[in-house]
């Protein structure tokens, strides 16, 4: 839909209107025309994937920071690290799960009740604050590895990049929020541990889905989910209760990309199959079967914390109730397994883990 | 006692049921809560909360100026014995990433976080004539084109910045979110009113964001160059604009920017004042490049002059008026984010390049 000539000839005519070229109005190269309204969601990322703006390309040889839909110019930058194809980064689910990360930011300053925190005993605050030294170290590490591969992600796929930018936002709330509960009971930040520099070795989108997303920020979501066995109080119970719904995107973008690289080049299965046999490898030999979520001080921390003190009837519960949690992590697990179509992994999951298998 | 670690205890009787392959746990140790880190005093929580700034207070506040751990050992905690693979950080050095304002930007960039799906007025949006809309979406198209690439080439960034100064990775995460919604609304406001995209930008200043070299040089391009520009575009946002969708827009993206132009600048600042005259010269380098590129891309920019002629004017003569003061403008704004960064006298050497296109637009 072109502006009419009439008009651009009156412009031109206008004093000061001769050097005005107006091409890009008289012959635009790119759909014009839309009107999109918003919905009940509001205006969102996927209303506007309509036309030829929602034609998400299969490929691209798109090396410049054209954004999808936009019209092309013949002396456009280059840059070669772009990745050319869809299934390189694509995920369904990124447009929605954007668009609820942007609805659902939390603040850990406001939104978790700090003045509530009780007064407890010592060897509970300990506990807590070395499992949040553990969840501090490692929360970093889940924005740093998205960021690795945001900027090979092509304009045409531009979803993809705000989705991990929203990961990235909701990895430095985690970071600060188990810091700040750490540090607001006096105790401080404790031991910290071998941490998960490991992730970053990643060096394809789809192994950093497989492992990051599937397994690691799944075991941590299914153990904030059960947050409210170990939270001590409201304060805690928020915080866990936040941080997995944030985690719950993370995880679901991973699925969802694993279920489409799975869909539409069945012959890597194999290959996502090694990841994961290096994960469960790493995650299946930690001390003190604390190696799902972290160093065995972490899982000895999860203990005291699960039953409520160190006495021996107290840890006996503790690591009762761990083993629940482990229980459900590697369920839910072989569960997200059969989502993305690897239901065979039943067979090949590490044997420590297949243990736990209902 | 953190060197009684792995020296282990006593083993007792294993404290829970066994299942076969599941290895039962050991007997209590605890060494972890006896490791010499500093006890903080318990913060009174105001009303902004439990801010970063009230948590990292004492010792967990101090950010040295060379960072020791190579792996992700938060700042304050005991560092492990075994802490695994070297990361991939390169930046260990203070200077090189940090602004004493980063603490507060991030709480700030927090409260300040909007939701261009919800918060905008989408449907306050009148239709327009059409090269009045088509003109407004070319500006838009470019907003979010610069944005996106901004975003990409900082996210990528992250990886590059050490453990120790969790302040400034928290601050520019969220200026990564800020980024990303920017690209978001921009690209909405395009494709909601009759319109669609414009044409894609040359994308020479894109090139240099995407080449840098060293995190401060990215800081000059995208935080100093880039956002005082565009900040300067969007503080005329109700010369621009045409409804209140359009103005609301540009009036919280500029609240935005201007968070992204304080850490730029405080960064420099202290880049600036960390250093000798070797870091000045690297200053001078990173400008020139950056003004050049900017330069190029603005003469390039054909649609783009047009339509802002077109949306500023009520004619085409009073259009290139408004916009050499918007080029004036954006200049001004680039200079007094300079000399706030203590990087002063540089309007007499700002290249001839970008002079040029900013007095013959
Ligand atoms: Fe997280
Ligand atoms: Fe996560």
């Amino acid at each position: 839909m072109a502006v009419s000539p009439g008009i651009l000839q009156e412009l031109r005519k206008e004093s000061g209107g001769e050097d005005l070229d107006l091409s890009w109005l008289d012959r635009p190269l790119a759909e014009r025309g839309l009107r999109v309204a918003p919905g009940k969601r509001g205006l969102t990322l996927e209303d506007i994937a309509t036309s030829s703006y929602g034609a998400i390309p299969a490929s691209t040889s798109n090396q410049s920071g054209r954004m999808r839909g936009a019209a092309p110019r013949s002396d456009a930058q280059h840059t070669q690290m772009i990745w050319p194809s869809k299934a390189a980064s694509w995920s369904e689910s990124a447009m929605l799960l954007y668009e609820e990360a942007v609805q659902r930011q939390w603040s850990s300053a406001v939104d978790v009740p700090w003045a509530d925190l009780p007064d407890l005993p010592e060897e509970i605050e300990l506990a807590m604050s070395q499992l949040c030294t553990f969840l501090t170290q490692v929360e970093f590490i889940a924005g740093d590895v998205p960021g690795k591969y945001a900027p090979n992600v092509s304009g045409e796929y531009f979803e993809i990049g705000l989705f991990l930018a929203s990961q990235i936002m909701d990895e430095a709330r985690h970071l600060d929020v188990f810091r700040k509960r750490a540090l607001a009971n006096g105790i401080g930040l404790l031991q910290a541990g071998p941490g998960a520099i490991g992730l970053l070795t990643a060096q394809d989108f789809t192994e950093m889905a497989s492992t990051l997303h599937l397994v690691g920020e799944g075991f941590v979501q299914s153990m904030f989910r059960m947050g409210e066995m170990f939270a001590q109080s409201e304060v805690d119970k928020r915080m866990f209760r936040l941080a997995a719904q944030d985690e719950s995107r993370h995880v679901a973008f991973g699925v969802m990309h694993m279920k489409y690289v799975i869909e539409m080049q069945p012959e890597r299965r194999d290959e996502i199959h090694t990841y994961l046999d290096r994960m469960e490898g790493q995650l299946g030999t930690g001390s003190a079967q604390a190696g799902l979520t972290g160093g065995g001080q972490t899982g000895e921390a999860l203990a005291i914390l699960l039953g409520g003190g160190t006495s021996e009837t107290q840890l006996r519960e503790g690591y009762l109730k761990l083993l629940a949690i482990r229980k459900r992590q590697v369920n839910e697990y072989m569960h997200r397994l059969e989502v993305v179509g690897l239901g065979d992994r039943r067979q090949r999951m590490a044997p420590m883990m297949q243990a736990l298998l209902n | 006692m953190a060197d009684s670690e792995t020296q282990g205890q006593p083993q007792a009787a294993p404290i829970a049921p066994e299942i076969p392959g599941i290895p039962a746990p050991p007997a209590l140790d605890m060494s972890w809560a006896r490791v010499p880190t500093a006890r903080p005093a318990k913060p009174t929580i105001g009303a902004e909360g439990f801010t970063l700034k009230m948590a990292d207070a004492g010792e967990y506040a101090y950010a040295p100026d060379h960072w020791p751990y190579e792996n992700d050992t938060p700042r304050g905690s005991y560092p492990a014995k075994d802490r695994g693979l070297p990361a991939p950080y390169t930046i260990y050095e203070k200077a090189e990433v940090w602004a004493e304002n980063c603490a507060d930007l991030y709480e700030a960039a927090i409260r300040e976080q909007w939701k261009p799906a919800t918060q905008v007025s989408w449907s306050s949006i009148e239709p327009l004539p059409d090269h009045i809309e088509a003109s407004l979406d070319q500006i838009f198209s470019n907003i979010s084109e610069q944005q996106y690439n901004s975003n990409a080439v900082l996210m990528g960034w992250l990886k590059e910045i050490s453990y120790g100064y969790h302040e400034v990775k928290l601050y520019l995460a969220t200026q990564t979110f800020d980024q990303a919604r920017h690209v978001e609304a921009f690209r909405k406001r395009a494709l909601a009113n009759g319109g669609g995209l414009g044409v894609q930008a040359p994308g020479f200043l894109s090139r240099a964001v995407f080449a840098a070299f060293k995190f401060t040089e990215l800081t000059v391009y995208v935080n100093i160059i880039r956002t005082a520009f565009l900040l300067a575009l969007c503080e005329r946002g109700d010369a621009i604009g045409r409804s209140q969708a359009d103005r609301q827009l540009f009036e919280l993206t500029a609240n935005d920017l201007r968070r992204h132009l304080a850490y730029g600048v405080e960064h420099l600042r202290h880049y600036l004042l960390q250093g000798d005259d070797a870091k000045r010269r690297n200053v001078r380098a990173w400008l020139e490049r950056g003004e050049i590129m900017l330069a190029a891309d603005l003469r390039r920019d054909r649609p783009l002059r047009e339509a802002l002629i077109l949306v500023l004017g009520g004619s085409v003569q009073a259009g290139k008026t408004a916009l050499r003061e918007l080029r004036q403008a954006q200049l001004r704004r680039y200079l007094r984010a300079l000399e706030s960064a203590t990087f002063v006298g540089h309007e007499q050497h700002v290249n001839p390049a970008l002079t040029e296109i900013i007095d013959n637009p």
